[in-house]
């Protein structure tokens, strides 16, 4: 219908003015659900239920946020079109991410998976449906795409390679059914680093050896830096002892000198960035006159692209695609030793009483800022409070699962009110709880923690660079964490609340991040 | 010496109830905390501002110790009684007011909930006795806005 119209248009009438024939340029999303047939056979009601609550909460809201429409939905699958190839395979991504999650905890055989595949073309659109050769190939390409994946074409991947921060492999020209030409088909990798592991272990294995050559040298200083003193003798014993072994070792918290580095280097296979932003840069400038301040320990992320937010609560929708850059945060939260510092320079508003390795608490955002600034100018180092969306990059550690160790509560990983036993009292001392899989303690439960940005109800609207999101009416920020004091649903890593900018209680804490 | 002794003494024996009984400052016996709105069953569609009404105390900041003042908390669908001897709960059922707020638009999910207020003292403690409001019961409908398709 119309293409006949389109014939039509082309020969007699003046095509744009008139207006009937709405063609354009547009990015289609195809997207198909596995063995929908299997699926509905063997559970009909259920299946059906569960496609459209996934199409209800994930994909149109998905589609929506990257300014996308949604076409039509048909039995199994769905078409979108998208002005934009970058929102196009963003969303697409966001989709599968998502969906992973759903999955994780389903048995294999009832799981409701997704093959999806983008296209740019010149196509024909209708008010609940789209024509045109770019839809047709979209279709094949979905169609060779594996289960949970994305397959994009040669004119998308054109349109977005420097653009997207993923991973893509070359899958090579395809023949596709009636399509006369072959098309080039790429397989998006979310994560960047897809690729690069596949394809050269020699890099690694350089890396590895850079890595370790950095760790003997960080611990060569390290020993010169603790026997030296004592050598020297025991006139000058506290002043001087202390800030020298400050910026490596938090003394309670981590028994050896070694785990530090070690950690450090292996979470940062790029060599830069570990070298960059490793704690262990041996200097501690030992001017005698004002002794440096401790500085709290360190862990270096790199950079990566993630899928914020989640569909648990509403504050945290819409999930949406965010890129970080590399920065390094607190291996635990900032605890009374190191605020008593800032409070000993008169830079902090009060003295805190606990335990030495109790996470400081009772702390405004105001406050934490307070902390951040004098941490930065006794330092000479861009210290700062975490971006949200760094909070939430680093407390996944690497998963999209419910908690970071996965989708069910298990005791000892954090500490709340429902997160097993000892788990509900205030918190003693940082670090008592497993470290994520980026080496950070109390990511989650134990003590909330204050972030940079300003509250807003939800994501909408949010930035995707991973910078703080300030603006608006900034007369409450946003906590994270969750404390011993909340249930298991606040230790998710996707949690968040707003509270007072200047108010003080007595489960919130907050943790420092630096530039590198 | 036994000066020093006798102060200690007369200290512990003083701060002692205020350890073992609750934190709470007390509050005037006319104390009156209330909804002005919305009232009791009242039906409200989306978004809806909730105020607050106290008559005989002032409100202030959290922090601020002045005598007969303290700030809001708004409870939603709160079932637990409100324990006097903690500071009231902060998540996202227990709203907090510290910067003195007298009022807040809450978006609510359709349905029936109940509201609920409760003044805090400067470190967040219930009063003694505790200044509440009654707990009202409302009805959410469904956005004007979820037009059919």
């Amino acid at each position: 219908m119309g293409e006949i119209r389109n014939f039509r248009s082309g020969n007699h009438d003046e095509p744009p003015p008139h207006g009937g024939m709405p063609r354009r340029l547009a990015a289609i999303i195809v997207g198909d659900i596995v063995s929908y047939s299997r699926l509905m056979q063997a559970d009909e009601e259920g299946t059906h239920a569960r496609v459209k609550r996934i199409e209800r909460d994930l994909i149109q809201p998905s589609i929506v946020e990257h300014h996308g429409s949604l076409v039509k939905t048909t039995g199994d699958g769905f078409i979108a079109i998208f002005d934009s190839p970058v929102e196009a395979v963003r969303c697409s991504i966001v989709i599968q991410q998502n969906l992973i999650g759903r999955n994780a905890s389903l048995p294999k055989h009832s799981r409701l998976e997704y093959r999806i595949g983008v296209n740019l073309g010149d196509v024909i659109v209708e008010p609940d449906d789209v024509y045109g050769d770019g839809v047709n190939i979209a279709t094949r390409i979905e169609g060779i795409a594996e289960p949970g994946q994305v397959y994009i074409s040669g004119a998308i991947y054109e349109q977005i390679k420097h653009k997207v921060v993923c991973g893509y492999e070359s899958l090579g020209d395809r023949k596709v059914k009636n399509i006369t030409d072959p098309v080039r088909v790429y397989r998006v990798l979310p994560d960047a680093d897809a690729v690069g592991k596949t394809r050269s272990r020699r890099e690694t294995a350089l890396i590895f050896l850079l890595a370790i050559t950095v760790m003997m040298l960080a611990a060569g200083v390290l020993w010169y830096l603790l026997a030296q003193p004592g050598r020297i003798g025991e006139q000058a014993a506290v002043p001087t002892a202390s800030p020298v072994a400050s910026p490596a070792v938090s003394p309670a918290a981590s028994p050896s000198p070694q785990p530090l580095p070690s950690e450090a280097a292996t979470q940062t296979p790029q060599p830069s960035p570990s070298l960059a932003s490793a704690p262990t840069s041996p200097s501690p400038s030992p001017s005698p006159s004002a002794a440096p301040p401790r500085e709290p320990e360190m862990i270096a992320i790199r950079g990566g692209s993630f899928a914020m937010g989640s569909n648990d609560d509403p504050t945290e929708r819409p999930v949406h695609q965010v890129t970080i850059k590399p920065f390094s945060i607190g291996k635990y939260p900032v605890t009374v030793r190191e605020w008593n510092e800032c409070a000993a320079a008169k830079a902090c508003g009060f003295t805190a009483t606990g335990k030495d390795d109790a996470p400081v608490s009772n702390v405004s955002w105001a406050d934490a800022q307070q902390y951040a600034v004098w941490l930065a100018q006794a330092t000479k180092k861009p210290y700062r409070l975490p971006s949200e969306a760094e909070w939430e990059y680093a407390a996944r550690g690497g998963t999209q699962s419910k908690y970071w160790w996965g989708d069910k509560l298990q005791p000892g990983m954090a500490g709340c009110k429902d997160c097993g036993e000892l788990a509900a009292e205030q918190p003693a001392k940082v670090g008592s709880f497993k470290p994520n899989p980026f080496g950070l303690y109390d990511m989650g439960g134990g003590i909330d923690q204050w972030v940079e940005d300003c509250w807003h109800r939800t994501y909408q609207g949010a930035p995707s660079d991973g910078s703080a999101w300030s603006g608006s009416d900034c007369s409450s920020h946003v906590l994270r964490s969750g404390s011993w004091k909340n249930d298991s649903r606040y230790v998710r890593p996707s949690n968040r609340d707003g509270y007072d900018t200047n108010v003080r209680y007595p489960t919130h804490g907050f943790r420092v991040a630096l530039s590198p | 010496m036994k000066i020093i002794s006798c102060v200690a003494v007369a200290t512990a024996i003083a701060l002692l109830p205020g350890t073992a009984c609750s934190q709470g400052k007390t509050a005037p016996k006319d104390a009156k905390l209330y909804f002005i709105t919305p009232y009791d069953g009242q039906k409200v569609r989306g978004g809806f501002w909730v105020r607050f009404g106290l008559r005989n105390m002032g409100v202030t900041h959290a922090g601020d110790d002045y005598q007969n003042a303290g700030h809001h908390h708004l409870l939603v669908d709160v079932n637990e009684p409100i324990d006097s001897k903690e500071p009231i709960p902060q998540d996202k059922s227990h709203l907090h007011f510290g910067a003195g707020q007298t009022e807040t638009m809450l978006e609510l999910a359709p349905g029936t909930h109940t509201l609920q207020l409760v003044l805090g003292d400067a470190k967040h403690y219930p009063f003694e006795p505790p200044v509440v409001s009654e707990k009202i019961t409302i009805r959410v409908r469904p956005p004007a806005s979820a037009r059919s398709r």
